[in-house]
């Protein structure tokens, strides 16, 4: 059996195509850079030759489309027909308190992320439009939905609620709800296998650090607290999203400024981070370029930044009544060498060692970067959440 | 689910109206009759998208995505692969025929032809088409962007199947408030505000109270985002006038008859926020002094 997986994000938009039957990936690739002039498709199909396609692709829909022919492509194709695929998977980012599981794609279903809309105005109309286009063309696959927010069902009360009037998550389901869980809960699990020891076992710090980041605190294998809330806007700072700011901020400045809702959180979503406080980029690594040639406002935007990833790990630590692992995933978290070093540096206190040497090695696996005298295991994990996305997929679709 | 609308009319109205269409994630053809006005407009569109951009309310690559999917034709031939017209033309009666007669010859029956018209009767406009059932009006209130309501409007023989289309057009594809309303000058939103405007020019030039006041009363007083005069400087006092002029004609009420206060700024030249000065002064963009 063949499954599509896609993960539509804000901009970029990823695939892989899953032989089921030993899981192996037959072809993956990513567009990014949707929305801009020059739109990158990189396809990488097994066995053959990567191409890459620089397009105007200004939305979700083209970018499917262009997904679609690449794999029956005479030459960089790995599908004769596009019949072969027999399930798409989607990664859903709000599934709200409907959803703690993942499943098949119906009208209903469809209603219900609609419905999330306000909740996740970055990614459940992308997904939506990935869902949409699938359907038009190839109108006989059946497709299900994982979401982010699944894995993190398991949150204590005393961590999901929100210390404002009760009424409001009575009657709106106001509470923090917490997102990239497919992959905190992979990485997690893979922490555990990577040491030999049972997650019951463990108190685990995952620090997801992409474009959106989050920090989870996984205690004994189930989420007990994560960075993100009602929306993926709460917590660390990200690429163009605020994270954490005093909430009198919001009316105030529209009142001051006269702005209305959808722009306060285009502002907010969009218009901050990263990207406000650099004043011209979004992307952690052209931050760091920016640093090493002296900009101070790359620097102010990567010492906030690490600041406040490191102020989360330490009080998830606080939270479990320790940390055994701290584990690194995600575009970021897996490549930056400098930030991870910055953060465990200033981590001395809990006795974490980086080994140097071993962290600045670039690498695609599963790796230990701690030193062997450090107290806490510090890992990095490629975050795989296309892999649980196919399996739950198949699971779904075999019964 | 309509994908296509055509704009006639790149005026303020059309212009609002194609950029809202745009982002809602249509495909827009919008059409004026020469290249020079389509350039004037597209150019209005860029700025009033730069102001959403300098406020964060978009992104370059929505503002990049939303001139995107407006195309500026003068070719009308182009408007039969739309699905729906909205016209937006000046308001003026024969022009307005003119154009609904040429749509009815390019646009296959079932295509939905719509009138922004604010006062003129849909019913005589479609008596000039062959399909008069397809006819309707579908009132936008300025700026389109920021107001969530349509005025609905139903000539004497649009069809029910026109109507159901046109509301699931407002309320699902663009998301406003659609109210239906029956064939009638100035339908609610016009006559309503027109009297109010003529009732404040009357307060006004009787020495009641002075302009600042008066918009201050209903500002606060009844939570009016702009006071009545300032709302005449925001529409043009032209434009007012006219309104009020069509309202006095069709129905003979005297409760229509403008004020003779806003005939005088009108052949002054003060005709609000446009000229800059109205009742109150205004800067190039259009903010208070």
């Amino acid at each position: 059996m063949k499954i599509l997986v896609i993960n539509a994000g804000s901009s970029s938009l990823k695939y892989q195509l899953y032989n089921m039957e030993n899981e192996s990936v037959l072809a993956k690739g990513r567009v990014e850079r949707i929305g801009f002039e020059s739109s990158i498709l990189a396809h990488e199909p097994e066995g053959k030759e990567e191409v890459t396609e620089v397009s105007e692709i200004l939305d979700h829909t083209t970018a499917i489309k262009k997904v679609v022919q690449m794999l029956i492509h005479k030459e960089h194709g790995i599908l004769s027909s596009i019949d072969e695929i027999e399930a798409v998977g989607h990664r859903v980012v709000h599934g709200g308190e409907s959803f703690s599981n993942s499943v098949i794609v119906t009208e209903e279903v469809k209603q219900e992320i609609k419905k999330l809309f306000d909740l996740a105005p970055l990614h459940n109309p992308a997904h939506i439009m990935g869902i949409q286009a699938v359907e038009s063309t190839m109108p006989d696959v059946p497709q299900a939905v994982v979401f982010d927010t699944a894995f993190h069902q398991t949150m204590p009360a005393s961590s999901y609620l929100y210390a404002i009037p009760k009424a409001l998550y009575n009657k709106y389901k106001i509470r923090r709800y917490g997102f990239h869980g497919t992959s905190h809960d992979y990485v997690s699990d893979r922490a555990a296998a990577f040491l030999d020891k049972k997650p019951e076992d463990l108190k685990i710090v995952t620090c997801h650090i992409g474009n959106g980041v989050s920090c989870t605190a996984v205690k004994h294998g189930e989420s007990f607290d994560t960075s993100m809330g009602m929306t993926p806007l709460e917590g660390l700072m990200m690429g163009t999203r605020s994270g954490d700011l005093d909430p009198a901020v919001v009316p105030y400045i529209m009142g001051k400024v006269d702005l209305r809702i959808s722009e306060v959180n285009s502002m907010l979503n969009k218009h901050s981070g990263l990207m406000a406080i650099s004043g011209d980029s979004s992307d952690m690594r052209e931050i760091e370029e920016g640093m090493d040639a002296g900009d101070t406002n790359a620097k102010l935007a990567f010492d906030m930044y690490e600041y406040r990833l490191r102020k989360y790990i330490g009080s998830y630590a606080a939270a479990m009544d320790g940390m055994d692992v701290l584990v690194f995933t995600a575009g970021v978290g897996e490549n930056s060498s400098t930030l991870r070093k910055r953060i465990c540096d200033q981590l001395t206190f809990f006795g974490i060692e980086l080994d140097d040497k071993i962290n600045e090695t670039r690498s695609k696996n599963e790796r230990r970067i701690s030193s062997s005298n450090s107290k806490v295991e510090v890992l990095v994990i490629p975050t795989n959440e296309e892999l649980v996305i196919a399996r739950d997929t198949y699971k779904l679709i075999n019964n | 689910m309509f994908k296509k609308v055509g704009v006639i009319g790149a005026g303020t109205m059309g212009q609002g109206i194609a950029e809202m269409l745009s982002k809602k994630g249509l495909e827009v053809y919008l059409v004026e009759k020469t290249e020079e006005k389509l350039e004037q407009s597209w150019n209005s569109i860029e700025i009033s998208l730069d102001k959403q951009l300098e406020k964060w309310a978009i992104t370059e690559a929505e503002k990049k995505l939303t001139l995107s999917k407006i195309e500026k034709i003068t070719n009308v031939h182009k408007l039969s692969e739309c699905e729906m017209i909205i016209e937006t033309i000046t308001e003026d009666l024969d022009e307005k025929k003119e154009v609904f007669e040429m749509l009815d010859e390019i646009c296959s029956p079932d295509v939905i032809l719509a009138s922004n018209t604010s006062t003129l009767s849909l019913t005589e406009l479609a008596s000039k088409t062959k399909h008069p059932q397809r006819v309707i009006g579908l009132h936008f209130l300025h700026p389109v962007a920021e107001i969530d309501l349509v005025e609905i409007i139903r000539g004497l023989r649009t069809s029910e199947e026109t109507f159901l289309k046109t509301l699931n057009f407002v309320q699902e594809t663009i998301q406003k408030k659609g109210i239906m309303v029956y064939e009638s000058p100035g339908f609610v939103t016009s006559r309503l505000i027109c009297l109010l405007i003529n009732e404040a020019l009357h307060t006004l030039e009787e020495g009641v109270a002075s302009a600042e006041d008066i918009d201050t009363a209903m500002r606060l007083g009844y939570d009016f985002r702009y006071g009545p005069l300032e709302m005449c400087d925001r529409f043009g006092l032209d434009a007012v006038l006219a309104a009020l002029e069509r309202l006095f004609r069709e129905f003979g009420d005297l409760k229509y008859r403008p004020s003779y206060l806003l005939k005088k700024m009108v052949r002054a030249g003060n005709l609000g926020v446009k000229t800059g000065e109205g009742f109150f002064r205004y800067d190039v963009d259009g903010d208070r002094i």
